[in-house]
């Protein structure tokens, strides 16, 4: 018993520091930090090419890692990023950090060179020294790591409760606005609180790569049972995030203790309980209030008047709307039916090896639809796009080879089976607010991965599940027109979807629930069936993808993956359904392409761009394509306008009736 | 106490449009609203005043059920309604404005109308027009008709196709009222809706809320919070004045603008003989 409580603890221990870190930045500036792992990954690496490939003794290779670079990380990234997120949608504040999530490991591996790391050292001076206490062996890794676990928690509440410094960060929890009137700089309190909370980071790092390994995965991992903490403690309440870590830890240490050890499912189930365990906490939160209230979580009224309502910086920029209104017809649907026409004709003109390729690019193209309508058209952040289409693939893999079905007929169940899953994660999560429909949906890609994808008869000893393609499109080229086919029937869909009453009216519970609800527009029924449509969509597109692979491989259905592929189609523009095109192909074409013509280590260049586009989406929330068509238009226009020299009556208008939209809102909201 | 210048509602009173029967809010220690009661029979203007805080937002959000309230019950044409949905309340024929506009950022001033429309009339189409490829046509005549009369009501015909987004507050408050009309109301509480109007703006949407009120066949009883106390008393019928989330007078806008109490507590009067209610106790914070 006791030892297991001492094991416990560790794994608690690197919880607590993570989410103690997690909650400080989430109750300063409104950020749950997804990239929390990464960062703690890209430090531990950092220490391990320091101590390990540079063989720097481990005091200065520890310094330098958490002590110096750890905070530096953080205010780098504030002045780069997160100062500018700070009065944007909540939304876009977590597709922001997503992006970080995805390019900060990559970015890592380009630095610090890429190596398989077999097992890295902690802080203890190898080979580790071990101590018995009370009859149980203890390392001195674990030392270190409940010395810095008591470290954090008693200088932390110390230097809240006491200092003076303490005290302007508890004013600007309650209300950076006002902490600004009142004469405090926030920049300064907000810089600083960004440096602990990396330094948390690379703390927790460093301590945990002996434990978990050092790789992104498993970090992410690690970090994503963290967020279990913070979701227990309502994401803001320090202590009982730091408890319920601890708990959590020395839970997990009990049931790998008692379960069979043999079982390579115990190990599955153990990875599994910090997932476990938001779904319980947020299971009892629906049943006790119907709501989180994550919406008042974060600063004072003031705050809130000056925060822009909904998301419009999502919105994009209301002049594209106006202007592609001026270009009727023709300039609304051209670029989009010339795009996907050139496209299509790729297929044609490449040969062998790239028309497969291609076919999976258009197979992927399917599942991005389904953020299109769910993120794009909802405003929701549903993290596990990838393990519906992982669901769509196995259930097409099951029904063709168990039960004889026809291969498409099995496909269209796929999305059916996934269709009912996303209306119960919807139902779970919606009514608790956007933050948590994020977290959910990346606890349930976890739990899936974890528990349903690794049984041993899906995994089928890494062979993965073999599928026959239809008789009719069994070449890469008729398989890629397939594929084409369903992702223009599902865009005409998403087309007609937007236009419909029902389009209309989950934009109306997007922006304004207060607005929508008392128009007799129920919000949860809207965002429900726009997270099952969106299921359903990426369940298609996931049995085209293993038909045009012909197998059914669950590991390349992994939670992580998803999030690159949200961060491609985020590059490209979440709203557009020429942009899913693009960014299915994308995803397919590049890594072939690094593959076969550019030297390996170029294959890690693409995620970290990918990263970066999507953390740009807080300053172009459209994406590249629609900023670039709007500058395309913007030209059309004013081409087409200078013979007659007379503006167009829409605009005009516009000119004459609305003022920036932003800034006269603001603007009333404070006077 | 309230001064009790009217009975409270009987419960559920016969024919009333809309009424409130003791409403008692609490915001943890604080009493927002303290047993309030209120009745609107069909085709009145019932204004609601009050000084900052006095609780009258409170009562709206709790007459278009965004709030539950401690005790008390609202009826709806008679029904109990306390503890329905803002959507079925929605159904039933209420619709409310916002003090700060609730618009749906992605949609023009045209969609508002014609989804609030929808919702009220047509609630299947919210969930079975994505399956079908006819919502790319133009939405049928008479949808058409009264979402053109509203617009031309409003004078919002020359932004119709303007994404609400682009629009100053005076313009959004028209298109919050033109989306609560559009769900053919029956009852329809206003949270200051000449607040960020110009005067031009301010009278003809006072004529606006007459108009409704005077169409025929179609009996609408309106519910206003406003500041501008000269405008509501110029339009109600009846008057009611909280101050401290009490109720302290009701009756006609004559009997109110004379009354000492709401005078003292609200004009700013410094009359000799206040009345006992209308001094603010000690220790009560702001309710808003």
């Amino acid at each position: 018993m006791l030892q297991f409580v001492i094991a416990g603890l560790v794994l608690g221990g690197i919880y607590a520091i993570c989410s103690a870190g997690l909650v400080i930045t989430y109750t300063s500036s409104g950020i749950l930090n997804f990239a929390f792992g990464a960062i703690a990954f890209f430090i531990a690496r950092f220490y391990y090419f320091l101590n390990t490939q540079h063989t720097w003794s481990i005091l200065p290779a520890a310094i330098l890692a958490i002590v110096v670079a750890s905070p530096a990380l953080g205010v780098v990234l504030y002045f780069a990023l997160f100062r500018h997120l700070r009065l944007s949608s909540p939304m876009i504040k977590v597709v922001a950090t997503i992006g970080l999530l995805v390019a900060i490991p990559a970015a890592a591996v380009l630095i610090f060179g890429n190596q398989a790391i077999q097992s890295a050292p902690g802080l203890a001076p190898q080979p580790v020294a071990v101590y018995q206490v009370f009859g149980v062996a203890v390392t001195l890794d674990q030392v270190i790591v409940y010395a810095c676990v008591l470290a954090t928690v008693i200088i932390g509440a110390l230097v809240l409760r006491y200092t003076d410094v303490g005290l302007k960060v508890r004013a600007m929890v309650d209300s950076p606005a006002m902490t600004d009137l009142s004469g405090t700089n926030p920049t300064l309190i907000s810089v600083g609180v960004w440096a602990v909370s990396t330094l948390f980071a690379g703390l927790a790092g460093v301590l945990a790569a002996p434990i978990v390994g050092l790789d992104p995965d498993k970090f992410t991992i690690l970090i994503a049972a963290s967020f279990a903490a913070v979701v227990a403690a309502r994401l803001r309440n320090l202590t009982v995030a730091v408890i319920v870590a601890l708990l959590m830890g020395i839970a997990t240490s009990l049931i790998e203790g008692y379960l069979p050890p043999s079982s390579a499912w115990t190990t599955e189930f153990i990875d599994a309980v910090p997932f476990i365990v938001v779904a319980v906490v947020l299971i009892y939160e629906l049943l006790r209030r119907g709501r989180v209230g994550e919406t008042d979580a974060w600063g004072g009224a003031l705050d809130r008047a000056i925060t822009p309502q909904g998301e419009s910086r999502l919105a994009g920029s209301t002049s594209s709307v106006v202007e592609s209104a001026s270009l009727g017809f023709f300039g609304k649907y051209a670029g989009p039916i010339l795009l996907i026409g050139a496209v299509g004709v790729v297929p044609l003109i490449v040969q062998g090896y790239w028309v497969g390729v291609m076919a999976a690019g258009f197979a992927y193209a399917v599942i991005l639809l389904s953020w299109t309508i769910v993120t794009g058209e909802g405003g929701m952040l549903w993290l596990c796009q990838i393990t519906f289409a992982g669901v769509g693939a196995l259930t097409t893999a099951q029904l063709a080879n168990n039960h004889g079905w026809p291969v498409l007929l099995a496909v269209l169940a796929g999305g059916v089976v996934a269709l009912l899953m996303g209306v119960v994660v919807g139902l779970l999560s919606i009514r608790l607010g956007d933050l948590y429909v994020a977290l959910v949906t990346l606890t349930f890609g976890l739990l899936m991965e974890n528990l349903v994808f690794t049984l041993p008869s899906f995994v089928n000893q890494g062979l993965g599940l073999t599928l026959n393609r239809p008789g009719f499109a069994t070449s890469d080229r008729a398989f890629a027109y397939l594929c084409l086919a369903a992702f223009v029937i599902i865009a005409l869909f998403i087309v007609n979807f937007r236009r419909s009453t029902t389009g209309l009216a989950l934009n109306a519970a997007r922006w304004s629930e207060a607005g929508a609800k008392t128009s007799g527009i129920s919000v949860v029924q809207q965002k429900v069936i726009a997270g099952a449509l969106a299921a359903a969509i990426a369940g298609i597109g996931g049995g085209l993808f293993a038909l045009s692979q012909t197998t059914f491989q669950p590991s390349e259905f992994a939670t992580f993956e998803g999030v690159v592929w949200l961060a491609v189609l985020v590059t490209w523009g979440v709203r557009s359904n020429a942009a899913a095109l693009l960014g299915g192909v994308s995803l397919a074409l590049l890594p072939a392409v690094t593959q076969s013509y550019l030297p390996t280590w170029t294959s890690n260049v693409t995620p970290v761009l990918f990263g970066l586009g999507a953390v740009s989406a807080a300053k172009f929330p459209d994406g590249v394509l629609a900023e670039q068509s709007r500058r395309l238009r913007r030209l059309v226009l004013h081409v087409r306008d200078r013979p007659d020299g007379t503006d167009l009556p829409d605009l005009t208008l516009a000119g004459a009736e609305m003022g920036p939209v932003a800034t006269t809102r603001v603007a009333e909201h404070i006077s | 106490m309230p001064a009790p210048s009217e009975a409270a509602p009987s419960v559920g009173a016969e024919g009333a449009a809309l009424a409130a029967n003791e409403i008692t809010v609490r915001f943890g220690g604080l009493t927002a609203l303290a047993a309030v009661s209120l009745e609107v029979q069909p085709g009145q203007i019932a204004g609601l005043v009050g000084p900052n805080g006095a609780g009258k937002s409170t009562l709206l959000a709790v007459l278009s059920g965004l709030l539950r309230p401690n005790s008390g019950q609202v009826y709806l044409h008679g029904d109990d309604v306390t503890n329905a949905s803002c959507r079925s309340r929605s159904r039933r024929g209420l619709a409310r404005t916002f003090q700060q506009p609730e618009l749906f950022m992605g949609l023009t001033v045209r969609e508002h109308l014609m989804l609030a429309h929808r919702a009220r009339v047509a609630p299947q189409r919210l969930w079975r027009d994505m399956l079908d490829p006819r919502s790319l046509l133009p939405p049928g005549r008479e949808e058409s008709e009264r979402v053109d009369e509203l617009l031309e009501l409003l004078r919002l015909t020359r932004v119709e196709k303007a994404p609400v987004a682009a629009l100053p507050l005076g313009v959004s408050r028209l298109v919050e009222v033109g989306r609560a009309l559009a769900s053919e109301p029956n009852v329809l509480l206003l949270d200051e809706p000449l607040s960020g109007l110009d005067i031009k703006a301010s009278e003809n949407l006072l004529s606006v809320f007459r108009q409704i009120v005077d169409q025929p066949g179609h009996q609408v009883s309106l519910i206003m919070v406003e500041h501008d106390v000269a405008a509501v008393l110029s339009l109600s019928d009846i008057v009611f004045v909280l101050d401290f989330g009490e109720r302290i007078a009701v009756g006609s806008p004559e009997v109110i603008r004379i009354d000492p109490a709401v005078r003292a507590a609200y004009l700013g009067d410094s009359d000799p003989d206040p009345g006992p209610p209308a001094e603010p106790a000690p220790g009560r914070g702001d309710p808003a």
